[in-house]
């Protein structure tokens, strides 16, 4: 029996195999792409006959690349710390305190996480008009805040609401207030949950195309998404280096993600399926 | 001021709402309102202003200052032919992502929902389409699907469905193609709520099942696909709602083309805003929008099961 069901493991642990790696082929193709010669790319070799970092360093000395490589980390790096402070205050609001508007402002905030960028794009877009904000990273990260807000308020208002408020009350009766109790009891408990959101806002900005697309024209302004547009030149352009201007961009992505990925999941399914 | 009252205090400990929680009013508010700003700022105001510029006459090359206009722009809506058949191709675009995902995901989730290493170190691998982002995936599917250096072109070339050009070039093909992109990219997150969803029925079911004599085909009939169905129903209206207000894929891939085959009302939008430099229009489409997914949502959440 046992054996049985060993060898029924075995089966569809190969089955396993087999499709997620065809799940991911389009991933492991971008890769490939980047580091294999031009001629290979010719030629339809799949496997490289050499591992080159030529079309990375062709990228690297292109004009804008590093602009826009700069560009984003000060949008991401801006807009993950922001959204951190703005949210987990607003957390800790919404999960300890019972207030008038209380549940209007908590419907409120997670009920953004449902409103797609496209949706509400075109006022955006006037919006940031008017106010003669195009072309400034300004503008592209107070928009982006609107990315990952609802979901890292979500996420800390679940870690919070599993602390005990006896132990911020026992934290107040030795002596600290209410503020001295969330510096001590709450802050280091949820610290792990506060890089996790802070990440995933950074993951969300970094890799964000049609907001950026609207409201900025000008190179110097341009984010890592757009400049990988502009490597796309139809007369002269290298497979080889979109996909190095490719993995530049996925590969934060998904190494931030995986580190933080047992926080991350959790808070998105309860965000997506309860919320 | 701390210690003289501790006391009391102390049997105050375990309350549903501890009196310390109630004393300061403005707190609580002033913790929230960050959060709201932004919230008010990038989502309840733009709304708000979205159905105002959908009411103006604002033509940017005739008139460029808007003046009101009514329904003017609404009336335009129901006589765009081209509009129209945007929005007949969003519909197959929308259900046919949700369709390519749930068919992805559930056999992936199946095999994923056993205690193995590999099975383990599937479940995170599978997340990776997922998080990254747009632009790469629709360089790299450009890529697969070239005519000249794409692998996929050629299999597709090898079994009949693609001819010397890539099926990007065609209208149907390009948009068979990028809808069935959009479900693979939406496909890990369906997978991710499937285990969980899978994890949660309680072995007895399955036992009990057994004891009915119920075979394997059964057992997933009459006790998998009851109990995720909820999950397949709330992840699939989610999926939905993205997969509605798409853009990037389209937009990378194709522009929309070829000969508008792929352009999604997320692309007529962004046409009416940026080219035809029409933003009342624009706003007034987004309404429309937003009227049809609230009806659509409505709808789709009467498929779920009562328990």
């Amino acid at each position: 029996m046992r054996s049985r069901g060993a060898t029924r493991d075995l089966i569809l642990d190969a089955v396993t195999i087999v499709a997620v790696l065809l799940m991911l082929v389009p991933i492991i193709w971008v890769f490939l792409g980047s580091i294999k010669p031009e001629h290979d790319i010719m030629s339809g070799n799949p496997w490289p006959t050499r591992v080159t970092f030529d079309h990375y360093i062709a990228i690297w000395n292109k004009e804008g690349f590093l602009t826009a490589l700069r560009n984003s980390l000060i949008v991401g790096l801006v807009v993950a710390v922001v959204t951190t402070f703005v949210a987990a205050p607003a957390a800790y609001s919404l999960s300890r305190f019972d207030y008038r508007g209380r549940n209007l402002f908590s419907l409120m905030i997670l009920g953004t996480q449902t409103l797609p960028a496209v949706a509400i794009l075109v006022p955006l877009v006037v919006i940031v008009r008017q106010l003669g904000l195009t072309n400034t990273l300004t503008a592209l990260i107070f928009i982006h805040l609107a990315l990952g807000l609802p979901i890292a308020v979500w996420m800390l208002k679940g870690y919070i609401d599993a602390i005990p408020r006896d132990l911020e009350e026992a934290a107040m009766v030795d002596g600290t207030g209410r503020f001295g109790a969330l510096v001590r009891v709450v802050l280091p408990l949820i610290r792990p949950a506060l890089v996790a959101v802070g990440t995933f806002a950074f993951v969300l900005s970094w890799g964000e195309f049609v907001i950026a697309l609207a409201i900025v024209s000008k190179a110097e302004v341009r984010t890592l998404p757009l400049a990988l547009q502009s490597l796309f030149d139809p007369y002269q352009f290298s497979w080889g280096q979109v996909m190095a201007g490719g993995v530049v961009i996925a590969l934060p992505a998904v190494i931030l993600f995986f580190i933080f990925r047992k926080q991350l999941v959790g808070g998105l399914l309860a965000g997506g399926v309860k919320g | 001021m701390a210690s003289h009252n501790a006391g009391s205090r102390a049997k105050r400990v375990g309350a549903i709402v501890p009196a310390r929680f109630r004393k300061d009013h403005l707190l609580p508010y002033a913790m929230v309102s960050p959060a709201v700003a932004v919230t008010i700022a990038i989502a309840v105001i733009p709304l708000i202003y979205e159905v105002w510029l959908s009411l103006q006459d604002w033509y940017m090359l005739k008139r460029p200052q808007p003046i009101f206009g009514g329904l003017i722009n609404y009336i335009a809506v129901s006589k765009d032919g081209a509009l129209w058949a945007a929005l007949g191709r969003t519909a197959i675009w929308t259900v046919g992502t949700v369709v390519v995902e749930i068919a992805l995901a559930l056999p992936l989730a199946l095999l994923l929902n056993r205690n193995t290493a590999v099975a383990r170190a599937g479940s995170a691998l599978i997340l990776i389409p997922w998080v990254t982002p747009f632009i790469v995936l629709g360089f790299g599917w450009r890529f697969l699907l070239d005519s000249d250096v794409g692998p996929i072109h050629q299999i597709l070339e090898l079994i009949g469905l693609a001819g010397g050009r890539s099926v990007l070039t065609d209208p149907a093909g390009a948009l068979a193609a990028i809808t069935f992109i959009s479900g693979w990219k939406g496909a890990p997150f369906m997978v991710i709520a499937l285990i969980a969803a899978l994890k949660s029925i309680p072995d007895e079911l399955y036992e009990a099942a057994e004891v009915d004599g119920a075979g394997a085909w059964a057992q997933f009939w009459h006790v998998t696909v009851p109990s995720i169905w909820n999950t397949v129903v709330i992840v699939g209206l989610i999926l939905g709602i993205l997969a509605f207000y798409s853009f990037d894929l389209a937009w990378i891939m194709t522009k929309g083309g070829p000969q508008d085959g792929t352009a999604i009302v997320g692309i007529q939008i962004y046409r009416a805003v940026f080219l035809d430099l029409r933003p009342a229009y624009a706003a007034a489409i987004s309404v429309v929008m937003l009227l049809i997914l609230f009806a659509a949502s409505l709808a789709v959440l009467r498929l779920r099961r009562s328990n």
